[in-house]
C-alpha cells in the first residue's frame, strides 16, 4: 500500500488529501488484487495441466497459442464465457447465484494481507495472519451455499464433505502457524517477512525442528484447505459427480474455478511468507523481491500439484481421522516443542 | 378419495413431536464416473452409510444372443468381440473353444499357441485397465495413465496381428485368421519383457502406498461362501481365497502343458476377500500370464494356423454342450444348442461380471459411499459384458 | 502407540516414493503422440475403411451375405449375361470393421484401405457409392472379358470363351453349311 499510494502521491502531487489517498490507493490495490488472482487461475490451469501431463508420460495442451498450448486458458476462457447460464428449477436461486462470489471474494479478501515484496502489501495489518485465517474461513459457508441451492443429491453430499472439511482443517492449518508467531512475536506479516531477512538459515523452516514439521503439517492442511490432491472431499470426481458445483455452468462455474486456484496460490504464498522467508533470496541482499516472492510460491504451487497427481483420494471418516487424530496433535507438539526449543535457546523469555 | 381425509400438517401440533429420519434415494449411475459404463445403482443411504443397493442393468443391452439365431456359426464370433469389450480376445477363446467341442475339430498347435499367446497378452492388458480405473476409483488418477501406455504396446501387438485395436475377431473355429507375422514372438517376449518391469513400478506406485491400502483394505469383504452362493468366479473368487482357476481345474486348448501359479488372496493388508485382495490378485495373475506367454513362445512350432479339413459354412451336429473358459473377468460360458443347421438354435452366454456385480447387494449395505465405489471398483465389471 | 507412529511413517515414507516415480516421468519424453501432425505407421493388416475394388467385383453378394450387419448394399439387373451390378455401397454408419467381407472375397475386391479418419458433419455421406448407376458393372464373366474387366486366371478363362466362340461359330457353320448355302450369305461376308 505505502508503495501504490507514494506513487500516486508522486503523479497526482501532494494536492491530494489523506482520504482520496487511502481511497484511490485502495481501489488500485483491489483492482492490482483481483488481477493477480484471475492471473493465478490463468497461469496455473495450464500449468497443471502441463506438470499432470507430463507426469503422466504425456504432453497436455499443445495446440492453442504455438508453444505447448499456452493460449489453452484464454481459449477456455473464451468457451466458458459462451455457455448457457443455467439454474436448475428447482435450485435455491438467490443462494445459487450468491455462493460463487462468497467463495470468491473470501478468497479475494485473504490477498489483502499477503507481503510480495517490501511495501507492496495491500493492507499492512497488526493482525496480518490472523486476519488471513479469519476470511479464508468463509469458504465453507459457500460451499455449503452451493450444495444446498442446487438442490443435487451429490451436490448436497459434496458441500456437507466439503464444510465438514474445512472446517476441520483450519484448526490445524492455523495452529502450524502459530510456532512462527511466537517466535516473531508479531501477527504482522511485514514483520514475518523481516524476522527472516539474511540468508537461508534465518528462514522459519530450518529454525528448529519443530518449525519443520509445522512447516509439512502446514502444507498438508492448505492442500486439504483448498480442496485438492489427496483431500478433495468436496468434488471426488469418481464419487460425487463433480461436488458441489455439480449444478453450475457457465461463468459461475468459471468463479469456482478462479477461486480455487487462487486459493492455490494463497496458501502457498502464506507458506513462502510465513516458512520460507517472503523476499528473502537464499543469500545475499534482497534482489528483485517480488519475483523471489513468486518462484518460492510457484515452487510451493508445483509440489501441490506432484501431490495430487500422485495419490490416491483418503475416505471421508480417513479424512477426518488425519485431521482430529493426527494433524492436530502433531501441531500441538509443535507449538509445545518450539516453545521450548525458544525457551532453553533464550528466544523466548 | 371422498373418505380420505385432508391433513394440513398442524393437526398433530400438539402431540409430542416424532423424530423421523428418512433415508436418501440416489441413482449412482447410469451417467455416473464410477460405474464403469452404463449401470445404475439404486443406493438408499443414511448420510454417508449405505443402506442398500440394487444394480439396474440393462442399459446396454444388444440382443447377441437373439442375433446369434440369425448368424451362421462364423458370424457371430464378431459379435463375441463385443461382450467384454476389454478383453474380445478371450471372449473370442471361449467361443472358438465351445464350437470346436462341439464339432469335435482338431485346432493345428499353432494356432492353439497363438491362441494362448494372445488370450494371456489380453487378460494383462484386461488387468491393466481394471488396475488402472480401479486406481482412479480411488482417485489416483497417474496409475491410470501409465496403465494405458502399457496396454497400448500390447494393443499394437494386436493391430499388427488382426488389423484392430479394439475388436480384433481374430480368432476363428478352427483356428485364427491369420498366421503371426515375423518378429511375433521377439515382440511378445519385449512386451513381456516391459511388463515384468512395469509391475514393480505399478507396486511402488500404487499397491504399497498406504492411502491405497487404507482405502482398500477390509473394504469390501466378500468370502467364498458368499461367492459360492452368488456364482462368482475369477478374480472375485480368488481373492476370496479360493484358488479355482478354469485354466487349471478344468484345462482347455493347451492350458495343461503350461506351468503356473494361481494366486489368490490371503488377506496380507486386512481381511481375505477385501478389496486389496482381489487387486493384488489381478496384480499377481499378470505375472503369471507372463510366465505362461514365455512358455507358449517358447513353444510355438511351425504348421498350419487354420484346420484344413473345416468348411467355409459350418454345421454344428445337433446336441447342446456348455463349455467355460477363464477369462480376465472369470469363467465365461457359452452354452451351446445346435439342430444340425449353418446357424445356432440357442447360444446362450453366461457372463462372470453379471454373477460377480450382484455381490454389490449383499455386500453393499452398511459401507460408506466411498467403499462403494471402491467395491464396485474391485469387481472390474465391464457392462458390455453384463448386458450382452 | 508404535502402530500409530508407524502408520503415519508408511503414509509419508510411501508417498515419497510414488512421488519419486512420478516426478521421474517429469524428464522422460512423452509416449503420446501429436495426432495430425505426427501419425503412428499402420500395419499391413489394418482394418481400415473398406473400399471395392469394382474393376475386380463380379457382385458374387458373398460379401453381403455374409456381412453380420447387412451394411453391404449390392443391386443387379438382369440375368447371365445381361447380368449387370448397377449399384454396390457400403454403409459405414453400420459397418462394424469385422474384415468378415475382405476373408470371403474369392476376386480380392473388397478390401481394407488404410484410411481410419473420415469425421463428416453428415451421417447420409457415410453411405458409399462404389458404382455409378450410369456405368453398370458387367457380371458374367463372358461380358467380363469382352468389356476388360478382371476375371481370376483371365488368359485361361479368355482362351477358353475363344475356344468355345470357335466351336459354336464352327457349330453355326455347320449348322449353316449343312443345308444349301445361299448365295446372299456370302455376300454379307
Amino acid at each position: 500500500m505505502e508503495s501504490i499510494t507514494g506513487l500516486l502521491t508522486k503523479i497526482f502531487g501532494d494536492g491530494m488529501s489523506p482520504m482520496a489517498l487511502l481511497i484511490s490507493g485502495g481501489l488500485t490495490m483491489a483492482l492490482i488484487m483481483s488481477l493477480v488472482m484471475a492471473m493465478c487461475a490463468i497461469v496455473f490451469t495450464w500449468m497443471e495441466r502441463k506438470v499432470a501431463g507430463f507426469l503422466q508420460s504425456r504432453y497436455g495442451p499443445m495446440r492453442v497459442g504455438g508453444f505447448h498450448g499456452v493460449l489453452q486458458p484464454v481459449a477456455d476462457m473464451l468457451k466458458i464465457l459462451g455457455k448457457e447460464d443455467i439454474i436448475p428449477d428447482e435450485a435455491d436461486k438467490a443462494l445459487f447465484m450468491l455462493s460463487p462470489f462468497v467463495i470468491f471474494i473470501g478468497s479475494l479478501m485473504a490477498w489483502a494481507a499477503i507481503p510480495f515484496a517490501p511495501g507492496f502489501i495491500a493492507s499492512n495489518l497488526d493482525l496480518g495472519l490472523f486476519y488471513i485465517f479469519a476470511v479464508s474461513s468463509a469458504a465453507p459457508a459457500g460451499i455449503l451455499m452451493a450444495g444446498w441451492a442446487s438442490n443435487n443429491k451429490w451436490a448436497l453430499y459434496g458441500a456437507a464433505r466439503g464444510a465438514a472439511q474445512m472446517v476441520s482443517y483450519e484448526i490445524p492449518l492455523a495452529l502450524a502457524a502459530i510456532p512462527v508467531v511466537m517466535a516473531t512475536g508479531s501477527l504482522n506479516m511485514n514483520a514475518i517477512v523481516d524476522a527472516q531477512g539474511g540468508g537461508v538459515l534465518n528462514w522459519y523452516i530450518v529454525h528448529d525442528p519443530f518449525l519443520f514439521l509445522a512447516f509439512c503439517l502446514y502444507f498438508i492442511a492448505s492442500i486439504a484447505e483448498v480442496n485438492r490432491g489427496p483431500f478433495d472431499m468436496p468434488e471426488t470426481e469418481s464419487e460425487l459427480v463433480a461436488g458441489y458445483h455439480t449444478e453450475y455452468t457457465g461463468m459461475r462455474f468459471a468463479f469456482f474455478f478462479l477461486a480455487e486456484y487462487a486459493n492455490l496460490f494463497l496458501v502457498s504464498c502464506i507458506a513462502t511468507a510465513v516458512f520460507l522467508g517472503g523476499w528473502h533470496p537464499i543469500a545475499g541482499p534482497v534482489f528483485l523481491p517480488g519475483l523471489v516472492f513468486l518462484i518460492k510460491a510457484v515452487i510451493l504451487v508445483f509440489l501441490q500439484m506432484l501431490v495430487r497427481w500422485t495419490l490416491p483420494r483418503l475416505r471421508v471418516d480417513q479424512l477426518m481421522h488425519t485431521c482430529w487424530k493426527v494433524m492436530v496433535p502433531l501441531t500441538l507438539l509443535c507449538v509445545l516443542g518450539s516453545g521450548i526449543w525458544m525457551m532453553v535457546s533464550g528466544e523466548l523469555l | 378419495m371422498s373418505d380420505t381425509t385432508v391433513t394440513h400438517g398442524w393437526e398433530h401440533q400438539d402431540k409430542p413431536r416424532v423424530q423421523q429420519s428418512e433415508l436418501l434415494e440416489i441413482n449412482m449411475g447410469p451417467q455416473h464416473p464410477a460405474t464403469h459404463g452404463v449401470l445404475r445403482l439404486l443406493v438408499k443411504t443414511d448420510g454417508e452409510i449405505v443402506q442398500s443397493v440394487t444394480p439396474y442393468l440393462g442399459y446396454l443391452h444388444r440382443c447377441a444372443e437373439k442375433i446369434a439365431e440369425g448368424c451362421d456359426w462364423r458370424q457371430w464370433m464378431v459379435y463375441t468381440d463385443r461382450f467384454d469389450y476389454l478383453a474380445p480376445m478371450n471372449m473370442n477363446f471361449g467361443y472358438a473353444v465351445a464350437v470346436e467341442n462341439m464339432l469335435e475339430v482338431e485346432v493345428p498347435e499353432r494356432a492353439q499357441y497363438i491362441r494362448v499367446i494372445c488370450a494371456e497378452l489380453q487378460r494383462i492388458a484386461s488387468h491393466l485397465i481394471a488396475i488402472g480405473t480401479f486406481g482412479l476409483d480411488m482417485g489416483a488418477w497417474t496409475p491410470l495413465l501409465y496403465c494405458f501406455r502399457e496396454r497400448e504396446e500390447i494393443l499394437n501387438i494386436f493391430e499388427r496381428l488382426s488389423g484392430g485395436r479394439m475388436l480384433y475377431n481374430y480368432f476363428d473355429i478352427g483356428g485364427v485368421r491369420f498366421d503371426a507375422y515375423d518378429d511375433f514372438a521377439e515382440e511378445v517376449l519385449f512386451m513381456v519383457h516391459v511388463m515384468e518391469q512395469k509391475i514393480v513400478e505399478y507396486n511402488t506406485l500404487l499397491t504399497y502406498n498406504k492411502i491405497f491400502i487404507e482405502r482398500t483394505a477390509d473394504v469390501g469383504v466378500i468370502d467364498a461362501e458368499t461367492c459360492y452362493a452368488y456364482g462368482c468366479t475369477g478374480p472375485v473368487l480368488r481373492g476370496a481365497g479360493v484358488p479355482f482357476d478354469c485354466r487349471r481345474d478344468d484345462p482347455y486348448s493347451i492350458y495343461d502343458r503350461f506351468e503356473f501359479e494361481i494366486p489368490y488372496g490371503q488377506g496380507e493388508q486386512g481381511t481375505v476377500g477385501d478389496c486389496w485382495d482381489r487387486y493384488i490378485v489381478r496384480m499377481r495373475e499378470m505375472s503369471e500370464s507372463c510366465r505362461i506367454i514365455r512358455q507358449a513362445v517358447d513353444g510355438m512350432p511351425e504348421g498350419d494356423f487354420m484346420s484344413p479339413d473345416l468348411k467355409k459354412l459350418v454345421k454344428v451336429p445337433a446336441g447342446s454342450l456348455y463349455t467355460r473358459t477363464e477369462s480376465s473377468k472369470g469363467e465365461i460360458g457359452f452354452h451351446i444348442i445346435a439342430d444340425g443347421g449353418s446357424k445356432p438354435f440357442r447360444n446362450k452366454v453366461r457372463s462372470p461380471s453379471y454373477s460377480n456385480l450382484h455381490v454389490i447387494e449383499k455386500v453393499g449395505p452398511g459401507m460408506m459411499i466411498s467403499d462403494l465405489v471402491a467395491t464396485v471398483g474391485s469387481l472390474d465389471i465391464v457392462l458390455g459384458e453384463i448386458d450382452r | 502407540m508404535t502402530q500409530y507412529l508407524r502408520d503415519i511413517k508408511d503414509a509419508v515414507v510411501s508417498a515419497f516414493k510414488g512421488m519419486g516415480i512420478t516426478s521421474k516421468h517429469l524428464a522422460k519424453k512423452p509416449v503420446t503422440l501429436q495426432y495430425p501432425d505426427e501419425r503412428w505407421v499402420l500395419p499391413e493388416r489394418f482394418k481400415g475403411f473398406i473400399i471395392n475394388d469394382t474393376h475386380r467385383c463380379d457382385a458374387c453378394l458373398r460379401c453381403a451375405k455374409v456381412c453380420p450387419v447387412d451394411c453391404i448394399y449390392i443391386e443387379t439387373t438382369g440375368k447371365a449375361k445381361d447380368r449387370y451390378m448397377y449399384r454396390y455401397a457400403i454403409d459405414y454408419n453400420k459397418c462394424i470393421w469385422c474384415g468378415l467381407c475382405v476373408a470371403e472375397c474369392p476376386t480380392d475386391a473388397c478390401q481394407h484401405s488404410l484410411d481410419y479418419d473420415h469425421a463428416l458433419y453428415d451421417r447420409t455421406r457415410l453411405v458409399y457409392e462404389f458404382t455409378s448407376p450410369a456405368k453398370p458393372i458387367p457380371c458374367h464373366k463372358e461380358t467380363r472379358l469382352e468389356q476388360g474387366y478382371y476375371v481370376p486366371n483371365a488368359d485361361e478363362e479368355r482362351a477358353k470363351l475363344a475356344a468355345k466362340k470357335e466351336a459354336e461359330l464352327k457349330k453355326a457353320e455347320d449348322e449353316t453349311a449343312a443345308p444349301d448355302p445361299s448365295p446372299d450369305e456370302g455376300k454379307v461376308e
